[in-house]
């Protein structure tokens, strides 16, 4: 049976190769943009190192405030000062870790004894952050909470930085100069792609090192929040705990007549990643909405085509679908059978999009996969990009299209007339 | 010809709807597409009001008092930046600098504040602190003709300039009528400037309309100047190829001010495109989703059209056996399939319409249906599809052409 499967469509496919080339490219175009669409959002949601905990992130990058009495009055809006992060976020219950560090990459001049300085991205962070993160150490280690309580002047950079400094990768416990100040590298870490944009950094150092604490005002200040959750179906508990601090703090700050709005932070991964602008709630619902008719579209007009042509195609097999009706061959065995065959070259086409869309992927990633406010190497890698999902989906969607581009063909000729069928006429 | 073709197309119904709603599907979707980059096209290619080739933005930082270098007896910040911007305008390969606060183009910082004086007002206006070698920098240009060197000169004292068309769509009246004028800008009425000169519009970015990028310009005061200001330069042209490297050759010895040095320079084009990569995307994925309809109406056509002509041997034999050229033969397939968009276009202008009457497209000028635009939009799209017909249709169309009469009768 399989064996027949195969030599029918293969016969099939070269009956009228023009015809079979449209059908395969037509389902490979279709696949291949759905994959783009699919994996576009898989680069911001699905887990890989150092964000492979993404599932269980929540993420609070900025606070709002506005003024005690007006409703309408000016917001102010932006990431928080370290009080903020301790009344928030820093002591919940129920979470597992909660890290807190600079909102933004800052740039920072680094130097080897007498060499010409360069510029690296510098993320200011917690220790914390180096468990709720799983970077991969290439030599040494994080820096510990003892570290970061002194304000120590320890670093860790990516092998880029590292090899930029002094050649090589085994760098840990050698002096640099980072803005003008002496530092000790303590770790070295694989290079972090832009794409992981909470993790990414080409040097990382305490934010107790610098200033950063202390350019604040109130509330607001320089200083995000991501929260690692024992398991997703923490999330209601954590936000509820968070309102409930939220009330506390929001009782503290009356005297300095300000309120901080909520607007339903902290946010899981899918909704931080479209999270733009500080001054409005991202809309899930809406991107969900367009990625729903994207991908509408890209099934649709693809299977119109396809079924027109099947419709064609069969139409010149009337004749032998009236023999099989006739040898006792059952309407449903007949739709099954045409269905089967269908899918079978779906599916080559499929396999044929999904291939197309990775070399694509990885050829063109700047241009594809290019992140709005962000700067520094974006580079893209297999555990990014497939993932057990990337598979599934690709799978389910040629079915999906497989199924509305050959049902109504396939079902008109599986149920004609059997005496018109042996005779070649349609109806 | 089109009346048989009519028939021809009215006994064949049951193949030709599958073609027609893959023609009015694509429709809708291709105009809201064309429609989409007409808009942002347009949007791009009006007049910036600013330039920001061969422009530069440098970041400041400085020393913290546990650092070795740090020296505690350099207290006035002020002084330290003011001397760095001297000895930057120095470099024979910088034309200009300026210092602002929130006000370069691109920025991802903005200030709003209300703009009044008497009855014109005009709230959520782009504040912009400057001090004179901006309008140099960006090359902004007066609206009565100033250059940027003029107008840099008149910005000295309580003055404010304005974008000539702040008041011009709610009062009509023109900015270089009211110079001299005193103005408001912000909440506090005490605060009063005159009107010294009126540029031309600056717009936001390259895909924001001046309609929404209403601007004023005021002197940056000396006591706000930090480390924390826009430090802004630009280099003469031809001058850009290394500038950051040369310059960055220089900055640990010769561009380090006290506590104050050099920690990045940024060059505008990568500003502009950081700052645009959302609109940069949304176009790319439109642009894409263009070629995936043409491509998809040039593959259905190409099938449909091949089997039609499969189908039709000894009709299109006979057709020539009655004396039709080849020349006949081709025209009539291609028109046929010319005449199907035709009729799909009729329901998918109607749909199209209500779209745009919905608003549920892009805005310009505020509006999203004007009548110039949408006949310009509907008749690229239809431009666009047709042109995909016809290449779809020609390798049938050609086939069909060389059909031998005497041979094809004879099959039969």
């Amino acid at each position: 049976m399989n064996i027949n499967y195969t030599k029918q469509v293969w016969a099939h496919l070269r009956q009228d190769p023009l015809i079979s080339t449209i059908s395969v490219l037509g389902t490979a175009l279709s696949i291949f943009l759905i994959m783009l669409v699919v994996m576009l959002q898989q680069v911001n949601v699905a887990p890989y190192s150092p964000e492979s905990n993404r599932n269980r992130f929540l993420h609070a990058s900025y606070l709002s405030t506005a003024s005690c009495q007006d409703e309408n009055q000016s917001t102010n809006n932006g990431p928080m000062s370290e009080q903020a992060t301790k009344e928030l976020y820093s002591s919940l219950k129920t979470p597992e870790i909660v890290t807190v560090y600079a909102f933004l990459c800052r740039p920072s001049v680094l130097s080897v004894s007498n060499a010409v300085s360069f510029v690296a991205q510098t993320k200011q962070t917690d220790d914390d952050f180096w468990r709720v993160f799983d970077f991969d150490f290439v030599n040494g280690k994080p820096y510990d909470k003892a570290a970061f309580k002194a304000g120590q002047h320890v670093v860790v950079v990516d092998e880029n930085v590292a090899r930029k400094l002094y050649g090589d990768i085994n760098v840990s416990g050698k002096d640099i100069s980072l803005n003008h100040a002496p530092y000790k590298i303590v770790g070295v870490v694989k290079n972090v792609s832009t794409l992981a944009s909470k993790a990414y950094g080409e040097i990382w150092i305490p934010y107790t090192a610098t200033n950063l604490v202390s350019r604040s005002s109130g509330a607001q200040g320089l200083l995000s929040v991501t929260i690692l959750a024992h398991h997703r179906t923490d999330f209601p508990a954590i936000v509820s705990e968070v309102n409930q601090r939220l009330t506390q703090y929001n009782k503290k700050l009356k005297e300095q007549n300000i309120r901080i709005l909520s607007r339903n932070r902290p946010y899981d991964q899918e909704k931080e990643s479209i999270n733009y602008s500080s001054n409005e709630e991202p809309d899930v619902t809406g991107m969900h909405r367009r990625q729903i008719v994207m991908i509408a579209i890209l099934l649709l007009v693809p299977a119109i085509n396809l079924s027109s042509m099947t419709q064609s195609r069969l139409r010149k097999r009337i004749a032998e679908i009236g023999v099989r009706r006739a040898f006792g061959c059952t309407r449903m065995e007949l739709l099954w059978n045409i269905l089967m065959e269908n899918l079978a070259t779906s599916l080559i086409a499929g396999v044929l999009g999904l291939i197309l869309c990775v070399i694509f992927s990885f050829l063109f990633s700047d241009l594809i996969f290019a992140q709005p406010f962000s700067s520094g190497t974006l580079t893209v890698n297999a555990s990014m990009l497939l993932q057990p999902s990337t598979f599934a989906l690709a799978f389910i969607f040629c079915f999906v299209l497989n199924l509305i581009s050959s049902l109504i063909p396939a079902w008109r000729a599986s149920h004609g007339n059997i005496v018109n069928a042996l005779g070649g006429k349609t109806r | 010809m089109t009346k048989k073709l009519f028939n021809q197309i009215k006994n064949e119904w049951r193949s030709n709807l599958w073609l027609m709603a893959e023609l009015l599907l694509v429709s809708v979707v291709m105009w809201f597409i064309v429609d989409y980059l007409y808009v942002q096209y347009s949007i791009y290619n009006q007049p910036r009001g600013f330039d920001t080739n061969h422009c530069y933005h440098i970041v400041m930082g400085t020393l913290l008092p546990s650092d070795a270098d740090y020296n505690p007896s350099d207290t006035v910040q002020v002084n330290d930046v003011e001397e760095l911007m001297d000895r930057l305008k120095r470099r024979p390969d910088i034309d200009a600098v300026s210092l602002s606060y929130v006000s370069f183009p691109y920025n991802t910082s903005n200030m709003w504040q209300p703009v009044t004086s008497g009855k014109l007002k005009r709230e959520n206006v782009f504040a912009k602190n400057v001090t004179p070698g901006f309008f140099r920098v960006f090359e902004i240009k007066g609206a009565r003709g100033e250059s940027s060197d003029q107008l840099s000169k008149m910005l000295t004292g309580k003055v404010i300039m304005l974008s000539n068309d702040l008041y011009k769509d709610n009062y009509r009246v023109d900015m270089t009528s009211l110079i001299g004028r005193k103005f408001i800008a912000g909440g506090d009425s005490a605060n009063i400037s005159t009107l010294a000169a009126a540029y031309k519009p600056i717009r936001y970015s390259d895909y924001m309309e001046a309609s929404e990028s209403y601007s004023y310009i005021m002197p940056l005061s000396r006591t706000d100047i930090s480390i924390n200001m826009e430090l802004c330069v630009r280099v003469k042209e031809g001058q850009d190829v290394d500038f950051s490297e040369k310059l960055w050759k220089d900055a640990d010895k010769q561009l380090r001010v006290g506590n104050v040095y050099i920690s990045d320079v940024e060059s505008f084009s990568d500003i502009r495109k950081s700052f645009q990569q959302n609109d940069t995307n949304q176009t790319r994925n439109y642009i894409f989703g263009m070629g995936f309809l043409m491509l998809n109406i040039f593959l259905g056509l190409l099938g449909t059209f091949w089997f039609r002509t499969q189908q039709r041997r000894s009709e299109l034999a006979l057709f020539k056996a009655l004396g039709a050229t080849k020349g006949n033969v081709f025209v009539r397939q291609i028109v046929e399939g010319l005449l199907l968009l035709v009729i799909a276009t009729i329901p998918a202008i109607l749909i199209d319409a209500n779209i745009a009457f919905a608003g549920l497209n892009q805005k310009m000028d505020g509006m999203t249906l004007t009548s110039g635009r949408f006949i310009i939009t509907v008749l690229i799209t239809w431009l666009l599809i047709a042109i995909m017909i016809v290449l779809g249709n020609w390798l049938p169309a050609k086939k069909a052409m060389g059909i031998q009469p005497a041979r094809a009768l004879h099959e039969e």
